[in-house]
């Protein structure tokens, strides 16, 4: 099988967030990131579209997305002084939503900046 | 920009013939750094690449970094914030008396004749790591370096710029700043917006046990911050978002799969010079999207009745004729 490539993908594994990576890649996993340092490799190598954990879990047990976002919104809205934190490894798009979140919920917002 | 005197990569990709890392281990945390922006690029302004630029490392013990350092400046622990006031007291010629120098750790000549280098560069960077940012005194040193940046320009080009880890981070500051008018530390308990770090911080929350439900995302607290606080995220209902079941997934009352950034999920992340870069996923994942799971259990609170009772809610001002 051959492998699909991308040009110019983005590493976001630390700040420098290089943007020339090249990524040979298949429908499961990435074989190869060229001109990435050795952690950006370890990053690009090490995900993969494997269903490798049940899509949620709730009170240790396996639940579906669906019951675990309403047991989420739940427990958040009962809260008192709800603490939205951390925000590293995602995107600007879902950060976003989460200061939406804390402004709904009147709860705290802090990012690992403050550790 | 926050108010940093500060500047992109790529101008220090061109320009800067003097770059200092102040607490920051480079070679091994940012290993491209050195050739993809600093002290390897070859510019117009400086043709001869590594031989044309001049590198300070600034650190309490040698790192792997040491070796590429054209000059490297061990300073005693938590003795930064000192050191940089020192400093800041030398480029205007202040007297700084020996027992103030003493408790640096460094000589009186060493430090001369940085500022004279300082003082004779063209473009001078400094990069700031969480040696600096993290240690005693914290924010305070940062300010301190900023202040220190700042008031180079009366002699030549200067500015800082801190390093930042985990990914995103950078954009995580932008879009608190953007969306809220500060950066990290944040309240809404009162309906609107307040900054109070060491209040609002997490650690501190944590530790002290003031919040009685968190949500984590893109974090594992639970491998990183001090035992107490993660004694306290055992005590209230947490709920974990992260591609891998994490220490702290193990620990939370939920958690939900999303498909990592960037390699499956598509979006926009920051560099530590806020420059914004579109994210080119190259996988499908089965899991969806932190945005989508975020929107959703949003989604899923605005259901619920308002936390504020009806009629108590902050209202936009509207001008009045």
């Amino acid at each position: 099988m051959t492998l699909q490539i991308i040009d110019n993908a983005t590493c976001t594994f630390c700040g420098c967030v290089c943007d020339d990576i090249q990524l040979h890649h298949d429908e499961v996993r990435i074989h190869k990131a060229n001109k990435a340092c050795v952690l950006g490799t370890a990053w690009f190598l090490n995900h993969t579209a494997e269903q490798k954990y049940p899509a949620a879990l709730v009170d240790g047990r396996e639940a579906s997305l669906d019951e675990a976002i309403e047991v989420a919104a739940t427990l958040l809205h009962e809260a008192d002084m709800p603490l939205v934190y951390g925000m590293s490894n995602t995107t600007c798009e879902a950060q976003k939503e989460c200061v939406a979140m804390a402004d709904l919920l009147g709860g705290l917002l802090d990012s690992h900046t403050s550790l | 920009m926050g108010g940093k005197v500060t500047c992109t990569l790529g101008e220090v990709k061109q320009r800067a013939d003097f770059i200092i890392y102040w607490g920051g281990n480079p070679a091994e945390c940012h290993p491209r750094h050195f050739t993809k922006y600093t002290i390897m690029q070859k510019s117009k302004f400086l043709p001869r690449g590594r031989k044309d630029r001049t590198m300070v490392l600034v650190d309490i013990r040698e790192t792997k970094s040491v070796k590429a350092a054209d000059i490297f400046l061990q300073v005693r622990p938590g003795r930064d914030f000192e050191l940089i006031t020192i400093l800041r007291a030398m480029i205007k010629d202040q007297h700084v008396a020996d027992e103030q120098l003493a408790e640096t750790g460094l000589a009186r000549d060493v430090l001369e004749d940085l500022v004279a280098r300082m003082k004779s560069a063209k473009f001078g960077c400094m990069f700031f790591g969480m040696g600096l940012s993290m240690t005693r005194g914290k924010h305070m040193n940062s300010a301190a370096l900023l202040t220190l940046a700042a008031e180079m320009n009366a002699f030549t080009k200067f500015v800082a710029m801190p390093m930042r880890g985990h990914g995103n981070v950078t954009g995580a500051d932008v879009i608190m700043r953007w969306q809220t008018g500060y950066p990290f530390g944040i309240t809404f308990n009162r309906g609107y917006p307040r900054y109070n770090p060491g209040e609002f911080s997490t650690v501190d929350v944590l530790v002290r046990g003031d919040c009685d439900a968190a949500f984590i995302i893109g974090a594992d607290p639970g491998a990183t911050m001090p035992q107490p606080a993660i004694d306290h995220l055992k005590r209230i209902p947490t709920i974990v978002l992260d591609p891998h079941v994490t220490h702290t997934s193990r620990l939370a009352r939920v958690h939900i799969t999303t498909a990592p950034q960037g390699i499956a999920a598509p979006g926009t992340a920051y560099r530590m010079d806020e420059l914004p870069l579109p994210l080119k996923p190259a996988l499908k994942s089965p899991y969806p999207t932190d945005e989508e799971v975020v929107r959703r259990i949003n989604a899923a609170i605005a259901d619920k009745p308002f936390w504020l009772p009806e009629g108590s809610q902050p209202q936009m001002l509207t001008a009045q004729v």
